[in-house]
């Protein structure tokens, strides 16, 4: 039995915090009151001026096991994960092999079963290979519990392979996740096209990639009636085209990543290549406007994309050959509080709405909002403290991450899954 | 002045160090008249040409530039076969400071190699042509090459012309640049696939020839169509390319009543950019350019100062 005193809790789609007691027993939630007294034999954890938070679920993670656990392991990636207050996640199925059958997908999950202490979603493959010609093995992928397929990393390239397997997904409620981008546009692309890849003599990724795809994929979606969850939005046309799909009742979601509301393509600097990620930052009008977009609600989710690389990959390369992609599981939090909560962009709602609620309930998972009865997964963020993202404190195995080094305001505390205590930098062990 | 340790793109430059470079050419280029042709400014200094894409020309030009300031030149030619996969060229690069080269001149195809290199090197590291990004020294001595005909303070407020591939050429990069900062003006002129967006508010397009001579230029600067770079069809065929964008013969006469410059980095293809009575034409510069290259190569090795002798 163990007693939250004092926190302030942040609900989703709440503005403000509520002030209360939580007292969890047997790994649940029992009691949510303005205050309580201590019951007999429970732990006291004193949250007072700190932010009490549901746990953080992450729709868009690469763990990279199996084949190229150099990168990141599910036990390392998840451990990324607990030191980020982040409770839950969905694997990538862009492994080596790729996730793309039931007994994969089982033995993924066997290995989250032995190492991970948190649980692990697994998204299978829609394509055999993740190649995009023959049609994965959807029924036995969603026996072993497979709840959204993708061939993220890459778009499925053929429309008519990509609705005859949203057609044929459909009748297992599957949701498909895209990875929106015309490969032929995209060419020999590294960064976002325009100014900036001029000057660095980078081939650029057009905008019109992204967007082309992402109107593809909803006329399928729209076609088929298949759940359509476009992944990594980018660019303020790719949102203003799912905004209208969705008044126009398709079915269809989307996410947005911390690093394309933070970051946008001026940041490359002198070609560093920790702003280099697949879709690319765009610009700075981009920035707002996916900004604005969370707020209003076109967002349904935030989603990482955590994509660990070797340091030799990312850092020993030049620009145009390090690989695509940035880690996020441990700086979300943190960057989304310093970036936008801290300075009144968006509140505590608007972030445990996107980050911890709305990813479940796309998911089919259950809540796990801070009331009565719901499993305890809490996470306790010191608003006053600070992170400073070493290759020490990060427990991914990567760190090809734009924070490497730099301190960010505010620091996840305790993160607490049932009865257990996963990560406390409370003074004094528990 | 501070002193400067590498040479990486023409941004990085204050005017103050360009007009350095290029009053410093100056004198070196008088030298060539003479019999004796070398100095021993960097007598005992090693200077490392580091080519990871075919180039004899500008290797040869940086070598001859080294050698004339007494420097011992080695040339290495990293063919793109014997890099072996897994080994970056920063290992390469650890390898080659057992040399202890005091001035590294690196070209390869990928944009921003030679900004690695310097970040992780004591040595000078001259930039001399990576992927699309920046080709520094093109651009001093195309602005040598100009301000020996417009003397002075003539130069500003004149008028260049780039003809050309515009998207993928670093010269067109940094020559534009140069030429910006030297407040001379800039046109650009090229098929609408080859004319990039994002390309700076202060070139101003054409969108012939026409309408580009109706704008006065100075100088028309072309630049080499990179057949070889090119993986997909940017214009119809090379003939067309010619009829459109090249200096035909019937151009040429309109460069001649009105006296404009030419200028082209090389190699030339005749019968696409220009044509062989370009070659002659007597304001054509592309032999000018070539001579200037070595002095001003040679004015920014004496620049350049190797970490060792900072302090």
């Amino acid at each position: 039995m163990r007693l939250f005193k004092d926190a302030e809790i942040a609900a989703a789609g709440s503005r403000r915090l509520t002030k209360a007691d939580v007292l969890v027993e047997g790994g649940r939630i029992s009691r949510v009151e303005e205050t309580m007294a201590v019951p007999e034999g429970a732990e006291v954890i004193d949250c007072a001026g700190r932010i009490l938070l549901p746990g953080m679920f992450d729709a868009h993670v690469h763990l990279r096991e199996p084949g190229r656990n150099d990168k990141e392991t599910i036990r390392t990636g998840t451990e990324a994960a607990i030191n980020g207050g982040v409770t839950g996640l969905v694997a990538m199925p862009n492994t080596s092999p790729a996730i793309d059958s039931g007994g994969l997908v089982r033995s993924v999950l066997d290995i989250a079963r032995r190492t991970a202490r948190i649980p692990v979603q697994v998204a299978g493959a829609i394509t055999k290979g993740r190649e995009g010609k023959e049609m994965a093995s959807i029924a036995g992928m969603v026996g072993a519990g497979v709840r959204m397929i993708t061939d993220d990393g890459s778009p499925v390239r053929n429309p008519q392979m990509l609705r005859r397997a949203m057609e044929y997904a459909r009748e297992f409620g599957l949701l498909i996740a895209s990875h929106c981008e015309t490969m032929e546009l995209s060419g020999s692309g590294a960064m976002n096209e325009g100014r900036v890849s001029y000057k660095l003599g980078i081939p650029g990724i057009p905008a019109i990639s992204e967007e082309i795809c992402i109107e593809r994929d909803i006329a399928i979606a729209r076609q088929t009636g298949c759940r359509l969850h476009i992944q990594h939005v980018t660019t303020a046309r790719g949102m203003e085209i799912i905004r209208r799909a969705k008044e126009d009742g398709v079915p269809v979601s989307c996410e947005v990543a911390p690093h394309h509301l933070i970051f946008n393509e001026t940041d490359i600097g002198s070609y560093d290549s920790n702003y280099k990620m697949n879709p690319p930052l765009r610009t700075a009008d981009d920035n707002a406007a996916l900004l604005q977009g969370l707020i209003d609600g076109v967002f349904d989710l935030i989603a990482t994309d955590h994509a660990p690389h070797t340091a030799f990959e990312k850092h020993q390369q030049d620009f145009g050959n390090a690989p695509f992609g940035v880690t996020g599981l441990e700086t979300a939090l943190p960057s989304l509080y310093q970036f936008f909560i801290k300075p009144g962009k968006f509140d505590w709602g608007v972030l445990v709405e996107h980050y911890s609620a709305r990813p479940r309930i796309l998911l089919g998972l259950d809540p796990v909002e801070i009331a009565a009865g719901n499993a305890a997964e809490l996470v306790l963020f010191d608003p006053a403290g600070q992170s400073v993202f070493t290759k020490e404190f990060m427990r991914s195995k990567a760190s090809n991450t734009p924070f490497l080094n730099q301190p960010i305001d505010g620091q996840v505390e305790l993160v607490v899954v049932g009865d257990e205590i996963l990560l406390s930098r409370q003074e004094g062990e528990h | 002045m501070e002193p400067r340790k590498d040479l990486l793109e023409i941004e990085d430059l204050s005017r103050e160090e360009i007009e350095f470079v290029l009053k410093t050419a100056q004198p070196y280029k008088e030298l060539f008249k003479r019999s004796v042709k070398k100095m021993p400014t960097l007598q005992g200094k090693a200077v490392l040409n580091l080519f990871y894409e075919p180039s004899t020309r500008t290797r040869s030009s940086f070598e001859v530039a080294a050698k004339r300031l007494s420097a011992d030149v080695t040339n290495l030619a990293v063919s793109e076969s014997s890099v072996v996969k897994g080994e970056s060229i920063l290992d390469t690069v650890d390898t080659l400071q057992a040399m202890r080269a005091d001035y590294i001149i690196v070209r390869h195809k990928a944009s921003g190699i030679p900004n690695l290199i310097a970040k992780h090197t004591g040595a000078s590291v001259i930039n001399a042509g990576d992927g699309f990004h920046a080709h520094p020294t093109q651009a001093l001595l195309d602005a040598y090459t100009l301000r020996e005909r417009y003397p002075g303070e003539e130069l500003a407020g004149k008028k260049v012309l780039i003809v050309g591939d515009i998207l993928h050429s670093r010269v067109a990069r940094s020559t534009s640049r140069i030429l910006n900062k030297l407040d001379v003006e800039v046109g650009v002129l090229g098929p609408g696939t080859l004319m990039p967006d994002g390309r700076p508010p202060e070139m101003r397009k054409f969108g012939s020839f026409d309408e580009a001579f109706d704008w006065e230029p100075d100088v028309i600067y072309l630049l080499r169509v990179q057949f070889e770079r090119q993986g997909e069809q940017f214009f119809p065929s090379p003939g067309e390319y010619h009829a459109v964008y090249g200096l035909t013969n019937t151009r040429l006469q309109v460069v001649r009543e009105r006296g404009i410059w030419v200028m082209h980095p090389g190699p030339v293809n005749r019968g696409v950019e220009l044509t062989d009575e370009v070659m002659t034409y007597e304001r054509c510069l592309i032999n000018d350019q070539v001579e200037n290259g070595i002095a001003t190569r040679m004015a920014v090795l004496y620049w350049l100062k190797p970490e060792t002798e900072f302090a």
